[in-house]
C-alpha cells in the first residue's frame, strides 16, 4: 500500500498544471487580502492580523489540494481503475488509506509556500506556534481528503471535481476563512465542516478568539472545535469507504 | 485428485431492479481442471460476464458456490493465482505503460515487471503514454498486468473486442505461449471462430444456464450439418426439390444449402444437375450455436 502511495504521489506531482494552481492561488489570495487589509500589522492574539490571514489561506490551499486528489480518485473510479486494482491482493480500504496519505503529502506544499511567503512579508506569530499551526493545518486537511474522496466516489465524474472544489469555497466562507462572519451567519457557520478545523488551526495564535465584524463574540471552546472536526471526519470517511466498496460492481 | 481450477455449484445471480428481477446466472454447475483451455460462448447478456465476475469475486452470488483452486475468489486473487483481462478494466491515461505496471506491481508481492511486459509483447511500448496507445496496445498492457503475479488461471472477458484482425492474431499467438506453460485459461467470447480455433472445450451459455458443454468437436457435431454452396443454373428448376437439403438460400444464381449428408448431395449435384463451383464447409460452430440456443438445452 505504501509503495502504491509513493507511485501515486509521484504521478500527481507530474501533473504540473494542477499543482501550480494549488500553490499559487492561495499564495496570491494571501498577498491580496493582507495587502488590502490596513490592519495587517495590528496584533491578533499571539501574532498579528497578517498571520491570521496567512493561516486561513494555508488551510484553504491544503484543503484545495486534498480535494484535488479526490478529483483524481473520482476519475479513476469512474473509468474502472478500481476493477483493475481489484485483481490485486490490495483491499478497497487500503486504496482509501493510500489516497489519504498522498493527499496529506501533497497538502504540505501549499502550507509550506504560503507560510514562507507570509513570514517573508510581515506575518508574525510568537515562538514556535507557527509550527503547531502548520501541523494542525496539514493533519486536519486529512478530513478533507475524505470529503473530496466521498464526493468523487459517490458521483464518479469530472463534474464531481468541479462541484467539490466549488463547494469548498462556500465551506471556506462559512469556516470563517475569508471575511469574518457575525450574527446568524456565524451561528450557522459553527456547524459547517470547515469551521472546526479553521478554529483549531488558529488556536495557537488566537486560542479560540473569534474575529468578528460585530460586537464581541464569545470565544470558541476547544472541545467544540475538536468535536466539529471529528464528527465531519467520521461522516466523510464513512461515506468514502461505503462508496469505495461499491466501486467494483458494474450495475 | 487435483483441486479444480474453477468449481461452480448451482451458481445463481439475480439482479433486482424496478422492472423486476433479472436472473443473469440461473443455476450453473461446472468444473474447470487445471491446464484446460475453455471458451464460454454466448450472446451478449447470456450471463458469461456475470459468471466471470463471480469467479473473480467482483460480485457475490445470490446462491450456490464458487471456488477457485479450492479457495474463495478473493483468496485466490490474494494468493496471486488469478490474472484477468477485462473489457471494463480501466487504465490511467497519464501514465506510461511501464509506470502503470509498476504502480499495480506495488500492490502485489514481489513480481517481475519486465518479464510480464516481455511475455505480453509490450516491451516495445513500455515508455509510451497509455493515452497514446492504440486499442490493441492497451489490451497488451492489460494482458501484461494480468501476467504480473504469474497466475495459474487466466480469465479473459472478450479479450479481442474492438481489435483488428492483425491485433487479434498477435494476441492469440501470445496466448498460445501461455497455455503451453500449462496455465488454465477461461475466455468469454461471442466470436465463434476464436472458440473454434483456440479452445479445447466450449461451454455454451444462454439465458444464464449452460446449454452445451463439450469439446469443440462435440459441439460442432450437435449441428450435424455442413454447408454446401454452388452456382445454380435455373435450367435445373427449383432447388427446393433437391434431396438431402435441410434449408437453402438463393442469391442471384448462388445457392447455399445446409445438409446432413454432404456426400450424397454433392454426388447428386455433380451427376444429375448442371450445378458448378461446389464448395463444402464442415459444420461450423456458428451453426451449432444457433441451433443450440434456439432450441434450448441439448443433450451432451
Amino acid at each position: 500500500m505504501l509503495r502504491y502511495a509513493v507511485h501515486d504521489f509521484r504521478r500527481n506531482m507530474r501533473m504540473v498544471e494542477s499543482v501550480f494552481f494549488m500553490i499559487v492561488l492561495p499564495t496570491a489570495l494571501y498577498l491580496m487580502f493582507s495587502g488590502m487589509n490596513g490592519d495587517a500589522n495590528a496584533p491578533a492574539g499571539q501574532g498579528n492580523v497578517a498571520a491570521y490571514i496567512m493561516t486561513s489561506m494555508a488551510l484553504y490551499g491544503a484543503v484545495l489540494a486534498t480535494s484535488g486528489i479526490a478529483g483524481s480518485a473520482a476519475v479513476e473510479r469512474a473509468k474502472g481503475w478500481g476493477r483493475t486494482l481489484a485483481l490485486t491482493p490490495a483491499a478497497a480500504s487500503s486504496y482509501v488509506a493510500s489516497k489519504v496519505l498522498v493527499a496529506l503529502a501533497i497538502s504540505v506544499l501549499p502550507v509550506a509556500v504560503v507560510m514562507t511567503v507570509g513570514f517573508l512579508t510581515g506575518a508574525e506569530i510568537s515562538g514556535l506556534r507557527w509550527l503547531t499551526t502548520a501541523v494542525i493545518v496539514v493533519l486536519g486537511s486529512a478530513a478533507f481528503a475524505f470529503y473530496g474522496l466521498a464526493a468523487g466516489l459517490l458521483f464518479r465524474s469530472e463534474a464531481a471535481v468541479s462541484v467539490s472544489s466549488g463547494l469548498l469555497v462556500v465551506l471556506s466562507f462559512f469556516g470563517n476563512l475569508f471575511v469574518p462572519l457575525s450574527g446568524i451567519m456565524l451561528d450557522i457557520a459553527r456547524f459547517t465542516p470547515l469551521y472546526g478545523l479553521a478554529g483549531l488551526a488558529r488556536w495557537p495564535q488566537l486560542e479560540g478568539t473569534v474575529a468578528a465584524n460585530g460586537p464581541g463574540v464569545p470565544p470558541d471552546e476547544m472541545w467544540f472545535l475538536v468535536l466539529n472536526l471529528f464528527a465531519w471526519t467520521v461522516i466523510f470517511g464513512g461515506i468514502a469507504i461505503l462508496a469505495a466498496r461499491r466501486g467494483t460492481s458494474r450495475m | 485428485m487435483t483441486t479444480a481450477a474453477i468449481a461452480l455449484r448451482n451458481l445463481r445471480k439475480t439482479f433486482r431492479s424496478a422492472e423486476g428481477d433479472l436472473r443473469a446466472v440461473d443455476g450453473i454447475t461446472l468444473t474447470v481442471e487445471p491446464g484446460e483451455v475453455v471458451a464460454f460462448l454466448g450472446r451478449n447478456g447470456a450471463g458469461k460476464t456475470t459468471t466471470l465476475d463471480m469467479v473473480l469475486g467482483f460480485t457475490q452470488p445470490t446462491s450456490g458456490s464458487v471456488e477457485v483452486f479450492g479457495l474463495t475468489p478473493r483468496h485466490a486473487i490474494e494468493q496471486g493465482l488469478v490474472g484477468a483481462v477485462l473489457q471494463s478494466g480501466a487504465l490511467l491515461d497519464d501514465l506510461t505503460v511501464r509506470q502503470t505496471m509498476e504502480m499495480v506491481a506495488a500492490l502485489h508481492g514481489p513480481v517481475d515487471v519486465d518479464d510480464a511486459l516481455r511475455r505480453a509483447g509490450a516491451e516495445s511500448i513500455a515508455s509510451r503514454k497509455v493515452s497514446k496507445c492504440s486499442g490493441g496496445e492497451q489490451q497488451r498492457l492489460r494482458f501484461a498486468l494480468a501476467l504480473l503475479p504469474n497466475p495459474e488461471l487466466l480469465i479473459l472477458d472478450e479479450p479481442t473486442a474492438g481489435m483488428d484482425v492483425n491485433a487479434r492474431r498477435d494476441f492469440w499467438a501470445t496466448m498460445r505461449a501461455e497455455t503451453k506453460r500449462g496455465r488454465t485459461v477461461v475466455f468469454a467470447t461471442h466470436y465463434l471462430d476464436e472458440a473454434e480455433e483456440f479452445a479445447d472445450r466450449t461451454i455454451v451459455i444462454d439465458g444464464g444456464t449452460i446449454v452445451a458443454d463439450g469439446t469443440t468437436a462435440d459441439i460442432q457435431g450437435h449441428a450435424g450439418t455442413s454447408t454446401l454452396s454452388c452456382r445454380w443454373d435455373m435450367v435445373d428448376g427449383d432447388p427446393a426439390a433437391l434431396p438431402h437439403v435441410l434449408t437453402h438460400t438463393m442469391d442471384s444464381g448462388h445457392l447455399t444449402c445446409q445438409t446432413a449428408n454432404t456426400d450424397a448431395l454433392a454426388r447428386h449435384l455433380l451427376t444429375r444437375t448442371s450445378a458448378s463451383q461446389l464448395a463444402i464447409s464442415p459444420a461450423r460452430l456458428e451453426d451449432a450455436f444457433v441451433t443450440l440456443t434456439a432450441s434450448g438445452k441439448a443433450q451432451t
